[in-house]
């Protein structure tokens, strides 16, 4: 009697879908899923289960996963009230591989279904990866968290790869119960900075037996970010650098000066007239001079060391070897900040083909 | 005459009158001094030390020095008696260029003699080159003078005299005090050259620079 009332029911649903197609197409995902656990609340289960599974295929990859979770465990429910244990089972499958640490509500579904639940969770060895979109470390000393969550217990392998599938570096290799975090030290295999780009992160879920139960891949986009080095400070120009030896210029002027000066000394009564004066004071004083033009010269001859410029020149080199040695160690110390940069990708699951 | 000078002392003093402070020199000198007097009736020679003090104020290019010399000359053999030497100049003067002064004033000469003193008047136009010769030392001077007006209370007309002083100036690095050795001689024609007079001498002196 209940059957029949169920089966009216569709019948009714079925018709009117075929009178109105353009209505119930143009329905929302939302009222769908209402209806059918509107059905369901009413215990019309075939109702229920018709109308979530329209509703699941309506929904796109992009929904949000709570959604459809919620959508899988009331279509299991419904499907396990309709007395369809595998359908229940298959929809609760799908439901543990969108989302491992899904629960059902225990205040909402009787025990029946949470322990069908259970068992496949039990029974299905999946794994999610949550990993930060963006992440700058210090490759070495940083760390990179990933954390994978697991359906059930199992064992997993979290591996980085090259694109073209080849081993980049081995992470994890282990059991997992709940979850597990796992981190990388943002280098590869060899202990250096990684020489690629992108690398993709794989956690491979096997069962107990050892066959492969599932992947999830997460690409990973990889920048390494050098800070620019300083350039050398440039020596002191010429131009700031004082003479060291001494130029010819001033040991001349004092030569010539001082023979001018004596000879016009000597010749200064010829030129006022004056020539009848004895000439040994006049002599005396231009000797005088010409003796001191000729220790200026030697006290300013040609090549002599100048210690006093010699002295500032080297305070200049010296002021600029210390800046150098600065710059040096400031360059050293930016070439060593090297930082890491990861962009993750969107994760994709892969499923091994069923027997 | 004097409105183109005028103009000339502006005109090169402009822009540095408003720029730099009274400056002050003086110097003190021993001066072994030669006087040599020539006329038709024979020649007086006379030789003895003399003071001469100096000093100057300058004012951006614009100078002016003023200078005493006293001293006693006495005959070098014959029968003349010795006579005092008494000198003294004032000149106004503008720096034309760092190394070059150009200066003129009144020189005055009085001997001092038994009952009379012969006053001798020159009109001058100076001028003086100077410039440091041994790093900044030493610096090395030149100095030329000719009278343009001579008044002088002897019986031979004035013709013309001239003279000059070449000597060295040694400064001390780090003190306003300076050293002097200098070479000077004037010669004064009268009459045709029927009186010759002249005067030499040997400057030793020290001198102070820098005051306010």
């Amino acid at each position: 009697m209940r059957g029949g009332r169920h089966l009216a029911g569709v019948c009714v649903v079925a018709w009117a879908l075929a009178a109105v197609p353009g209505a119930l197409r143009a329905q929302s995902s939302d009222s769908l899923f209402a209806t059918g656990l509107r059905a369901y609340k009413n215990l019309e289960f075939d109702l229920a289960a018709w109308l979530l599974r329209r509703d699941l295929a309506q929904l796109s990859a992009t929904a949000p996963a709570a959604t459809r979770a919620a959508g899988l465990a009331y279509l299991g429910a419904a499907e396990l009230f309709r007395g369809k244990r595998d359908s229940a089972a298959a929809a609760f499958r799908r439901l543990v591989l969108l989302d491992p640490r899904y629960r059902p509500d225990r205040l909402v579904f009787p025990p029946e279904v949470t322990t069908l639940f259970d068992g496949v969770r039990l029974q299905t060895k999946t794994v999610t990866v949550e990993v930060p979109r963006d992440t700058t470390m210090v490759p070495g000393t940083g760390a990179f968290d990933i954390w994978v969550i697991a359906s059930s217990f199992q064992t997993t392998e979290v591996t980085l790869r090259y694109t073209d599938g080849a081993p980049f570096r081995a992470l994890y290799t282990g059991p997992i119960g709940d979850s597990l975090k796992v981190q990388w030290d943002g280098l590869d295999a060899a202990g250096a900075p990684p020489p690629v780009t992108r690398v993709v992160l794989r956690v491979a879920s096997r069962a107990p037996t050892g066959e492969l139960a599932g992947i999830v891949q997460v690409p990973l986009d990889l920048r390494l970010v050098r800070p620019d080095t300083l350039p050398w400070p440039p020596p002191p120009a010429d131009a700031q650098l004082l003479p060291e030896r001494a130029k010819s210029g001033a040991a001349t002027r004092s030569l010539l000066g001082g023979l001018m000066l004596s000879g016009a000394v000597a010749t200064l009564p010829a030129l006022v007239g004056g020539t009848d004066m004895r000439s040994g004071p006049r002599i005396a004083v231009a000797g005088t001079i010409g003796l001191a033009g000729l220790l200026g010269y030697m006290v300013h001859r040609p090549g002599r060391p100048l210690a006093a410029n010699m002295r500032a020149n080297q305070t200049l080199r010296d002021a600029w070897q210390r800046r150098v040695a600065a710059t040096t160690a400031e360059n050293a110390r930016r070439r060593r900040d090297i930082r890491l940069a990861i962009r993750a990708g969107e994760p994709t699951a892969i499923q091994p083909r069923g027997p | 005459m004097k409105i183109p000078l005028v103009i000339l002392v502006a005109t090169l003093t402009a822009g540095e009158l408003a720029g730099q402070g009274l400056r002050a020199v003086g110097s003190a000198s021993l001066v072994s001094a030669r006087v040599r007097s020539q006329v038709p009736a024979g020649i007086d020679q006379f030789t003895g030390s003399a003071f001469l003090g100096e000093g100057a104020l300058a004012l951006g290019r614009v100078r002016l020095s003023a200078s005493y010399l006293q001293g006693t000359m006495n005959p070098d053999g014959g029968t003349a008696t010795a006579r005092d030497l008494v000198e003294g100049t004032v000149l106004v003067g503008v720096r034309a260029l760092d190394w070059l002064t150009i200066e003129s004033g009144p020189h005055a000469r009085a001997y001092s003699l038994a009952g009379s003193t012969q006053r001798w008047l020159f009109w001058e136009l100076r001028a003086r080159a100077a410039t440091a010769f041994v790093g900044s030392a030493a610096q090395g001077y030149a100095e030329l003078w000719r009278a343009v007006a001579a008044d002088a209370n002897v019986p031979e007309p004035f013709d013309h005299a001239q003279g000059g002083e070449v000597g060295m100036i040694l400064r001390l690095a780090r003190a306003p005090l300076s050293a002097r050795v200098g070479y000077r001689i004037d010669h004064a024609v009268l009459g045709g050259g029927t009186r010759l007079e002249t005067v030499d001498g040997v400057v030793v002196g020290v001198g102070l620079s820098g005051l306010p």
